[in-house]
């Protein structure tokens, strides 16, 4: 299909739809009825790209679902109407709301895998809804599935047409579902956080993919998120929505200058700050020249596989350090075998070779018995703060174990600790007896993190400790990691695919690519003038919430082919490991095993042609 | 694919069989029972006694009787069961394969034909049960499963017996046949091919035997119809409920589809496990539908099996378990590539 049989001409009226004070409300038993949103209202303009942002259970998606009629039961539309085309979405009867759901308004929802159905094949399932608003026969919307899939990006649409979801990637299969919601040329197209729980180099493909799908057709899109990068890359106007309301509504640009309302300065706080004082006087100063506190030698984890003489290399030889009181990113995709590298360090995982030293010890020679009795000085803080506290503990029993365990302190001293700790991660004495269901995600990872500290650890891996939250949280909680950093020198191997926080807390940053370490660098080294093109691809892809310099905005948007290896023995490719989707590969790449080199400028680099020169260092696009 | 997954299928069914024929040769000779006595009377010659328990195989140490059975260094006149023999019953003398050759067909035939039926009547009725939850169909639905499935399986085929047959005829509506065997002495039987009563006649083009086996049919089927599809359609209707919960119907609704199209969408994925269950109950029925077959008097295989083992007849004994495993395993097979060929995630 050609651009031009794509585009439609301009809708007669100037709005594509407008919702007028709609307000959905949730019965609850023996309880007043829950307001998930509250008089809603929003007008949008052909080919315009709206963000609606706000934290889980603002009623982000309650809304964006109400535009088009529909509610998950038990909730209901208690009020306000939802103009289409100048006819209310929410007085027509189900039939003709019917025929416009999925012609005109196409939706897009997140676990993509889960929302197409397992049984039938994926071009079926286009062409069924594409049959359901257009009289054609079969093999013409068999035809006009495969045409769908080639526009939405998927190489080879005949054979994965014949696909069913579970053999789809997550970014393969959300492309399905873009697919059908612009099957029919939809004048709106909704999309419900699209991109959550994909990676940042797929994330971009997609986003690129559907931005490019909708300015061909002239489509307004609402975009349901929660990530101020998509906000700020690809949306022309914002609407921010707390409690059920929308407190804000912005172009973009004078959003992120000018925030208005309180909850979006406080979500707005880390990229405010950045050229701020503040942060400067924050900032902990690392001595480069100290002995490392860490250091890792060419650790490696294989995990077998069962009935398989081959294995998942999840760690392949990274080496870094990490110095006293340096903060030091671990950044790379999922898979990328960060995490992993982060537990062998601890040993929660127990290596399969390499050393890790910690000053002169060296750990992976310990007894587990030995190095349990070090355990005090090397903490770790998870991702998810509600799994990794236990339920029927209060904050007083979490905090207490650590003390018990490590320490010969009194009663009274132990007491007088918590009282110290809890001060310091800022949770208020009044919730010494909380359990941890009673708190907010914040609040459960200050007792993480107050637990992790609690024996004045040197060190401390943060395996995604902000991903979980709110970008509101997040903000906190990295000040928070900065704060104790300077008053207590903890060094901290901090682990995240968010390259806005490691941005933001980070000295150095050590970016993996299928369990290699691919470049070493300082932030500014990393984040200013990538060297890697796997790292020049992954900070391209990533969405910095800056309005100055756009994704949609730029001339080349590079990015990664395909998508990442699976990790395991045979499939791993012979040479370079990016060999196949890196944008300046040569035939030297293919069967030549990279290794990791120091150039000029004091970084290391895992390719032949940056260490030859052959590469040139440019100033990245990413910010 | 399929191929190796059916060999290896096979094989593992192999062991089990043998696994199962070892098994219960042993546990009926552990038994504390005494086969020639039953035979010959309590009051018999210890001469009598003997000579019986010699003629029977069973003065023999076990390992030998097992030898004799399986066929391999037998001390006996007859082959075994590698050979392809069951042996000979100790009440009839009559082979034993013959014998369940002649009853197995019997039991198949109305099973199949009312697990079928049980199964089209339980997916409509689940689909409107499961579409609008609380409504008539629903409470139609609900009501049936209680009622049908809570009461016993004889007490149903009593009360049919009891209004089709005596009650309509008292009547004068045209009624059910007397629930005596499978034919009416009257009609001649069709030469036996497959052993189901209907495809034979159908194949010998007898037509008033296909239609007089239909009519005696009719009854038994529907009584273990009405039995079985209470907790197939409750089981179905859970499945269409969870089903119709899922994001992918939420997406199908978002996407516009019909709701016709819908609901195709939930049954077929509601329907992979319920067929499981149907398989569950295929595999119970073969030896379990006695009461059903001793009501109607028809004969079929769990009814020999039940007079085989009141009589001590090891070897009908053996027969009929070997027999049961064997087409229980098959028809678990089946249902487990019709399983495969509806979702395609199960891979073999």
């Amino acid at each position: 299909m050609s651009v031009q049989e794509i585009v439609r001409p301009a809708a007669a009226s100037n709005l594509v739809m407008e919702a007028r004070n709609v307000t959905v409300r949730f019965p609850i038993e023996d309880a007043p009825e829950v307001t998930a949103v509250n008089n809603f209202s929003i007008q949008i303009k052909p080919g315009e790209f709206i963000g609606i942002m706000g934290e889980p259970g603002c009623g982000k998606s309650v809304a964006a679902q109400a535009l088009l009629g529909l509610v998950r039961p038990p909730g209901y539309l208690a009020s306000g109407e939802v103009l289409f085309q100048g006819h209310d979405l929410l007085k027509m009867d189900p039939e003709e709301s019917r025929k416009l759901r999925g012609k005109d308004i196409g939706m897009i929802v997140q676990n993509p895998r889960y929302s197409l159905h397992p049984m039938y094949r994926v071009g079926q399932q286009i062409a069924k809804v594409y049959r359901a608003h257009n009289p054609v026969t079969k093999q013409e919307a068999w035809d006009h599935a495969i045409a769908m899939l080639r526009m939405v990006g998927i190489n080879d649409p005949e054979r994965r047409a014949n696909a069913y979801a579970h053999e789809l990637s997550s970014g393969m299969a959300q492309r399905v579902l873009i697919a059908i919601a612009l099957s029919s040329k939809p004048k709106l197209l909704i999309a419900d956080e699209p991109t959550s729980g994909l990676d940042v180099t797929i994330q971009a493909q997609f986003l690129d993919q559907m931005w490019e799908n909708v300015r061909q057709t002239n489509a307004a899109v609402v975009l349901v998120t929660q990530d101020l990068g998509i906000v700020a890359n690809y949306c022309d106007r914002v609407l921010i929505m707390h409690k059920g309301s929308v407190v804000e509504q912005a172009d973009v640009h004078s959003f992120f200058r000018s925030p208005n309302h309180e909850y979006s300065r406080a979500i707005l706080a880390l990229q405010r700050e950045e050229t701020s004082e503040e942060r400067n006087t924050r900032e902990v100063k690392v001595d480069s020249t100290s002995k490392p506190l860490i250091k890792v030698d060419k650790l490696t984890k294989l995990f077998p596989i069962r009935r398989s003489e081959s294995k998942v290399h999840a760690v392949d030889g990274a080496s870094f350090e990490i110095r006293p009181g340096e903060c030091l990113g671990l950044v790379g995709e999922s898979g990328s075998g960060k995490t992993t590298a982060g537990r062998c360090l601890l040993r929660l995982v127990e290596p399969t070779s390499g050393d890790i030293f910690y000053r002169d010890l060296n750990l992976s020679k310990l007894t587990r018995d030995e190095f349990r009795k070090k355990r005090d000085k090397l903490q770790i803080v998870f991702q998810d703060p509600l799994d990794s506290l236990n339920p029927r503990w209060t904050v007083e029993q979490c905090l207490m174990e650590p003390l018990n365990l490590h320490s010969t302190m009194t009663a009274e001293q132990k007491r007088a600790r918590m009282q110290e700790l809890m001060q310091l991660v800022g949770i208020d004495p009044g919730q010494i007896h909380a359990l941890p269901k009673e708190m907010s995600a914040g609040r459960q990872q200050r007792v993480s993190i107050a637990r992790a500290i609690a024996t004045n650890p040197d060190f401390i891996v943060l395996d995604e400790p902000t991903s979980a939250l709110t970008p509101e949280t997040t903000a906190e909680i990295i000040r928070l990691l900065m704060d104790l950093s300077r008053k207590l020198g903890i060094a901290y191997l901090f682990i995240s695919h968010d390259l806005t926080t490691v941005k933001y807390i980070c000295h150095r940053v050590v970016v993996m690519y299928l369990g290699q370490v691919v470049e070493v660098g300082t932030k500014d080294q990393v984040f200013n003038t990538p060297a890697h093109p796997y790292a020049k691809a992954l900070l391209s892809s990533h969405l910095f919430p800056n309005v100055e310099n756009r994704r949609v905005d730029r001339a080349v948007r590079e990015t990664l082919q395909g998508e990442i290896p699976s990790p395991i023995t045979e499939r791993l490719p012979k040479g370079c490991y990016l060999y196949g989707r890196c944008p300046s590969q040569k035939d030297r790449c293919k069967a030549e095993k990279q290794e990791l080199k120091t150039i000029g400028d004091g970084r290391q680099v895992r390719c032949w042609r940056v260490a030859e020169g052959d590469l040139p260092i440019e100033v990245a696009v990413g910010h | 694919m399929l191929l190796r997954f059916v060999t290896r299928r096979l094989a593992v069914a192999i062991i089990q069989l043998i696994g199962i024929s070892l098994f219960v040769f042993f546990m009926i000779r552990i038994l504390p029972a005494d086969p020639v006595a039953r035979l010959v009377g309590l009051n018999a010659t210890k001469e009598a006694y003997d000579l019986a328990a010699h003629n029977l195989g069973l003065d023999q140490p076990w390992g030998q009787q097992l030898l004799n059975y399986l066929g391999i260094y037998s001390n006996r006149p007859g082959d075994g069961v590698l050979q392809g023999d069951l042996g000979d019953s100790w009440v009839t003398s009559a082979p034993i394969l013959e014998e369940l050759v002649r009853f197995l067909p019997i039991t198949l035939e109305f099973i199949t034909y009312a697990l079928l039926i049980a199964f089209l009547i339980a997916v409509p009725m689940a689909m409107a049960a499961a579409t609008k939850p609380g409504k008539t169909a629903d409470r139609v639905t609900f009501v049936w499963g209680l009622f049908a499935g809570a009461q016993p399986e004889f007490w149903w085929g009593l009360m049919f017996v009891f209004f089709f047959f005596f009650q309509f005829h008292e009547w004068g509506f045209p009624s059910a046949p007397a629930p005596l065997g499978r034919l009416n002495p009257m009609v001649s039987e069709p030469h036996t091919i497959t052993g189901f009563i209907l495809i034979d006649s159908l194949l010998a083009g007898n037509f008033r035997a296909f239609l007089d086996g239909a009519h005696h049919l009719m009854l038994p089927v529907f009584t273990l119809v009405f039995v079985v599809s209470g907790a197939i359609i409750k089981m179905l209707r859970q499945n269409m409920i969870r089903v119709l919960q899922s994001d992918y119907i939420l997406y199908a609704r978002s996407a516009g589809l019909p709701s016709r199209q819908v609901g195709f969408y939930a049954m077929r994925a509601a329907m992979a496990p319920a067929m499981t269950l149907v398989g569950i109950f295929y595999g119970f029925l073969l030896g379990g539908a006695v009461p059903i077959e001793l009501i109607y008097s028809l004969g079929g295989i769990g009814e020999y099996s039940i007079r085989s083992i009141l009589a001590f007849d090891y070897p009908a004994i053996q027969g009929t378990v070997l027999i049961i495993a064997m087409v229980s395993l098959l028809i678990y097979l089946v249902i487990d590539i019709l399983h495969a060929a509806i979702d395609p995630r199960v891979t073999f």
